[in-house]
This record gives structure tokens, C-alpha cells and sequence, in this order.
């Protein structure tokens, strides 16, 4: 039911998409990187240092999950202006079961954040130094589960509903929730102290949370790591985030193309 | 009849609604494998409706499509394996090239990079693209759009091909080219399916010809079929000026023995059998009540022919 070979050729179109944007992406890329050098001069002395020893690596690692899942949230978009402009009725006719279509765009999405979030990767290990072998395997499995779950929420946004202000206006609540109520700019320990109940709740099982955290126990970034995280803990977590965004994902891709 | 001939696709009972609009109401007909097929209409028939759900993109309300024994509805995986559709709209995001769109729907549809290489590069020389190859497809022009389009299934030769409105936009040398590739793909043993509002490229492509009009089926046969369908074989056509009342034309109708007789816009026409015998009659009727500007007899053509099927013109 479903065949590597179609899964692969609808992934070389979105990356070859994604290819064209390379400049915009290579400005993006710089501007977050800007971003993350003011920030981290901003802040570094500014900080407690019992609970963050180095803000400029703890905004870091923030930012290279961010990366992953804003350009696996592009898809999205993309998605969004196929079903606008009648696209979509060509890829609905090709000779792909719906699963291998729905699945090949979710992932062309994962791809496109791995790819993006690589040269971030990278620069983390410069650094601060190379992680060992399973360390690296359990980088590569958050970040694929991450920028899943992003490819498949963006989707499912962009397929929900044929509204596209109300489209618009989704896309940027949900940025909004993930990036801000997260762990990416202030520490855990902050975030229980001063977020109500729920929105620490959000913060602390918000995908990008989990995937800053599983980063910043590797970089060993925290003076003292938050209890009751494991690396394990983390990716069985995101697991279960990409699953359920997977299949809802999928399943409203298909059933709301298909008139 | 054409009895006797493997069905390739079969519409049953087919509906289909998008909330108040009833795009098509209740279509039964079957195309013959290996034929071409024309479905003739005017704009708004429920000629794309009908074609997007052969190619599984619309989901029918009522009713199934079998194409080869697989239901639209319910093997529409399967379904997806015989047909390769060119729509009425191009389909391409502005930013990708023709030789982009084309090549990965060669990959898509199964080729091997190298052939798909090769057959893309056919393709295009044959309809005259390989120039505009690397062209964005926003700067292309709408005929260009268009044969883009078009060589999507030519470069796939489904066993089911659907072509819709094929040449619209284009000018009257590609017009024939893409006729002549129709043709041929028919001839490798495609079964064709070809939309248009263009009587002239209905009879210049089609074994059989289906009249639909306002999501109903109305005439269905070869050109030379539906032209004997007509019951008055003849039609006498009367300029008039003025306009004639209901009660001559009643009257006209009878002693004619006419099996219809449309008026509008001071033109009657007479659908009679030995027309040569009703003109006098015809005339003598006629000449104390309005002006008769000028009369003239003819064979049906398919314009009548889908006149007298659907009681309007294309194009209206
Ligand atoms: N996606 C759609 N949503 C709503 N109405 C549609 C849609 N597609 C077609 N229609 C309507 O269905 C009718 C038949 O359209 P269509 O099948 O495109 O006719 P044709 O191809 O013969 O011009 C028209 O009234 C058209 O407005
Ligand atoms: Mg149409």
C-alpha cells in the first residue's frame, strides 16, 4: 500500500521547491542566527547563573530546534496556496494511493526541517563540543519527530479549514503558543515559578520544549538538568506528538481535498 | 448499435452536487475501450465535473464511475492507475519550469530518470515547448499553459486518457498537432476521453459524441448517428421579419406535418422529412402573415443536430 519509490518522488518535488527558496532561507538562517547573538549579548549577564550558566548556549540550543520547526512549518503554507490555486486536483489524480500522498507531504516537511536545522546542529557542536554517537542518534530522532509533528500540524491547518484569513490567523496562534509558551528563552525552574498551571503545563509538554530540553541535557547547558527528564522520557513524548499530529494531519489532508 | 464492444468506463446513476448546485444529474453512458470519445457541452454542462470524478479528484454524490471493472468510489487507488487527466486549468505552481513539471510527472508516473528524460524531451519537441523549457510557467503564455498541459498525458499514455478542452487558447497549426497526438495515442490503444464546446473539434476527433446540457445527457452516438437521430432529416430555415404568433405556428406546424420548429430572433426553422415538398406550402402559409426575407433548405449539421437535442445554441 505504500511504495518507498512514490513517497521519495513526492518529497524531490517539495525539496526541489524548497531549493528554489535557498536565498530567502539563507536570510532567514542569518536572521535568526542575528538574532540569537543579540539576544544572548543582551542577556548574558543579566541571568542567574545558578540556574543558567551560559544564556548565549541556552538560547542556542532554543534556537536550533526553532529552526527545524519553522521550515518544516512552511510546507504548510505551500500546502495552502496549492488548494487556492486548483493545484491540488493534479496531485489527487496522479497514479499515489492517498496514504503515499498525505504521508509524502508530512515528511517532505520533516525533511525540509532537518535539512534547515543542520547547519544549527552543526554550529551547536562547534561550540560546545561533539556529543558521542548515541547522543547524535537521539539529536537526529528528536529533531525528525519535532519537524514531523510541525509538518503535520501545519498541514492540518492549512487543510481545516478553505477559510484562508482564518488560516492565517491559525498558523500564527499556534507559532505564537509554541515559540512563546516554551522553554526556549526562560528556564524551567522560572517557568513553574511565575506561568499559571496550564500554561506550564503547555510549556513543558510543547513539542519544542521537549526537543530544547533533550538538546540542553546533551549540551549540558543546565547547571542542574530538570528532574524528571530523560532523554527516553523526551523522545517517547515527541513520539506520541508526531503520531497523533501525523495522523490527524493525514487524515484532514485527504478528506478535505477530496470533494 | 455498437453493441458488442468492451466497456472501458461506465457511468452509472451518476450525481453530483456541490451544495445547491447540481453540477450533473443523473448520467448514464458507457465509453468503449479504445475509442475517442467527445462530450460535447456548453460552458457549465458538467463536462469537468464528470471528467475530475473519472479521475478520482471529486468524490460522485450519487451513482458510481467504473473505469476497467474499479469503482471511483471505492477502488479509487486502482482507478488512479489507468487514468492520466489534462485539465481545463493548467495545473503548475508559478515558480516551477516546464521541463521541472514535466520531468517529475514522468517520474511520478513511473518512468525511470533517464526515460523520463528522454520521453519529456520527445514530448515537448513534438508541441513545440523545448524552447520554453526553462521559462517560468507565470511568463508563459496561456496557449503555452495549455500545451504544458497536454503533453502531462502524452507523456504518460494511460489507458485511459482525459483530455479537457485540449485546445482552447491554442492557435490553429497546434490545434492540429494536438489533434494529430490524440489520434495517435487512441491508435497505441488508449481509450480517449476529450471535452470541448467546439462542435468542429468534437467532429474532428470523435468516433462517438455525447451531448450533455445542463448535467444531462441529451444525444449520444457517431457524428452520423445523432445527424439520422434528427426526426425531420431536413430542415427548412425561413428569415422573417417581424416574429410570428403561436397560433401560425401551430397551424404551420400541421400542415407541414413538422416534427419541431424552433423560432427566435426572426429565424424558423422546420424540422420536416421531404422537405423539397414543404416549401411551397411552407411559404404560401407564411407569406400573408409576416415578410419573408429569404428561405433555404439543408441537411442537418451537428450544430443542429445539438440544437435539437438541447433547444440552444453553443456558446449560449
Ligand atoms: N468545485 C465546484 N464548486 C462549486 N460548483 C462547481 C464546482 N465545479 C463545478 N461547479 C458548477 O457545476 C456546474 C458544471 O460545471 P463544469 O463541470 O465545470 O461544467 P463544464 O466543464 O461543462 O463547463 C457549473 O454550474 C459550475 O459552476
Ligand atoms: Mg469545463
Amino acid at each position: 500500500m505504500i511504495n518507498i519509490r512514490n513517497i521519495s518522488i513526492i518529497i524531490s518535488r517539495d525539496l526541489q521547491r524548497f531549493w528554489k527558496y535557498r536565498w530567502w532561507l539563507a536570510g532567514l538562517i542569518t536572521m535568526n542566527l542575528a538574532d540569537l547573538f543579540i539576544f544572548a549579548l543582551l542577556f548574558n549577564n543579566m541571568v542567574r547563573r545558578d540556574l543558567i550558566p551560559n544564556y548565549f548556549l541556552f538560547i542556542a540550543t532554543g534556537i536550533a530546534a526553532i529552526a527545524s520547526f519553522a521550515s518544516a512549518f512552511s510546507i504548510g503554507r505551500e500546502v495552502g496556496v496549492e488548494i487556492r490555486r486548483n493545484y491540488t486536483q493534479y496531485l489527487l489524480s496522479l497514479p499515489l494511493s492517498r496514504i503515499e500522498l498525505a504521508f509524502g507531504r508530512i515528511l517532505s516537511g520533516t525533511v525540509r526541517g532537518l535539512i534547515y536545522q543542520t547547519p544549527f546542529i552543526i554550529l551547536l557542536f562547534i561550540l560546545i563540543d561533539l556529543p558521542s554517537p548515541l547522543q547524535i542518534i537521539y539529536i537526529l530522532i528528536a529533531s525528525t519527530l519535532l519537524s514531523t509533528t510541525m509538518s503535520s500540524i501545519s498541514i492540518a491547518i492549512s487543510t481545516a479549514t478553505r477559510n484562508f484569513d482564518m488560516q492565517a490567523t491559525l498558523r500564527s496562534f499556534t507559532y505564537f503558543i509554541l515559540f512563546f509558551i516554551s522553554n526556549v528563552f526562560y528556564p524551567d525552574a522560572l517557568i513553574r515559578q511565575r506561568f499559571p498551571g496550564v500554561l506550564y503545563n503547555i510549556a513543558y509538554y510543547n513539542p519544542v520544549s521537549l526537543t530544547v530540553s533533550l538538546f540542553r541535557i546533551i549540551f549540558k547547558i543546565y547547571a542542574t538538568p530538570p528532574s524528571g527528564y530523560s532523554e527516553l522520557h523526551i523522545i517517547m513524548y515527541l513520539a506520541i506528538w508526531a503520531l497523533i499530529s501525523m495522523f490527524m494531519g493525514g487524515y484532514l489532508y485527504i478528506r478535505n481535498l477530496e470533494k | 448499435m455498437s453493441s458488442g464492444r468492451d466497456v472501458a468506463i461506465s457511468i452509472r446513476n451518476f450525481v453530483k452536487r456541490f451544495g445547491d448546485i447540481v453540477a450533473v444529474r443523473g448520467l448514464n453512458l458507457d465509453i468503449y475501450d479504445r475509442e475517442i470519445f467527445g462530450l460535447l457541452g456548453p460552458n457549465g454542462s458538467g463536462k469537468s465535473t464528470t471528467m475530475l470524478t473519472i479521475a478520482t479528484v471529486y468524490r460522485p454524490t450519487e451513482g458510481d464511475i467504473y473505469v476497467y471493472g474499479k469503482s471511483v468510489s471505492r477502488e479509487s487507488d486502482e482507478v488512479r492507475k489507468y487514468v492520466g487527466i489534462a485539465f481545463q486549468e493548467p495545473k503548475a505552481m508559478w515558480i516551477d519550469k516546464p521541463i521541472e513539471i514535466l520531468t517529475w510527472h514522468a517520474r511520478v508516473i513511473g518512468y525511470s530518470m533517464s526515460d523520463a528524460r528522454r520521453v519529456v524531451r520527445e514530448v515537448m519537441e513534438m508541441l513545440d515547448l523545448w524552447e520554453q523549457r526553462n521559462k517560468m510557467f507565470s511568463e508563459l503564455s496561456g496557449g503555452t499553459r495549455k500545451k504544458v498541459e497536454v503533453a502531462k498525458v502524452l507523456i504518460q499514455r494511460p489507458r485511459v486518457a482525459i483530455f479537457d478542452e485540449p485546445t482552447a487558447q491554442l492557435d490553429v497549426i497546434a490545434k492540429h498537432i494536438v489533434w494529430k497526438a490524440i489520434k495517435e495515442l487512441s491508435r497505441e490503444g488508449s481509450t480517449v476521453i476529450v471535452a470541448t464546446n467546439e462542435m468542429y473539434e468534437a467532429e474532428a476527433l470523435s468516433e462517438r459524441i455525447g451531448i450533455i446540457y445542463k448535467g444531462e445527457l441529451k444525444g449520444l452516438g457517431t457524428p452520423a448517428e445523432l445527424k439520422d437521430k434528427i426526426p425531420g432529416g431536413d430542415i427548412i430555415e425561413i428569415h422573417i421579419e417581424g416574429s410570428l404568433d403561436p397560433l401560425t405556428k401551430q397551424m404551420l406546424a400541421e400542415k407541414l406535418g413538422a416534427y419541431k420548429i424552433d423560432h427566435n430572433n426572426g429565424l424558423i426553422r422546420i424540422y420536416v422529412d421531404k422537405g423539397e415538398e414543404k416549401i411551397t406550402p411552407a411559404i404560401e402559409m407564411l407569406s400573408n402573415k409576416v415578410k419573408i426575407k429569404m428561405i433555404s433548405m439543408k441537411e442537418p449539421s451537428l450544430d443542429d443536430v445539438f440544437m435539437f437535442f438541447t433547444g440552444a445554441r453553443l456558446g449560449e
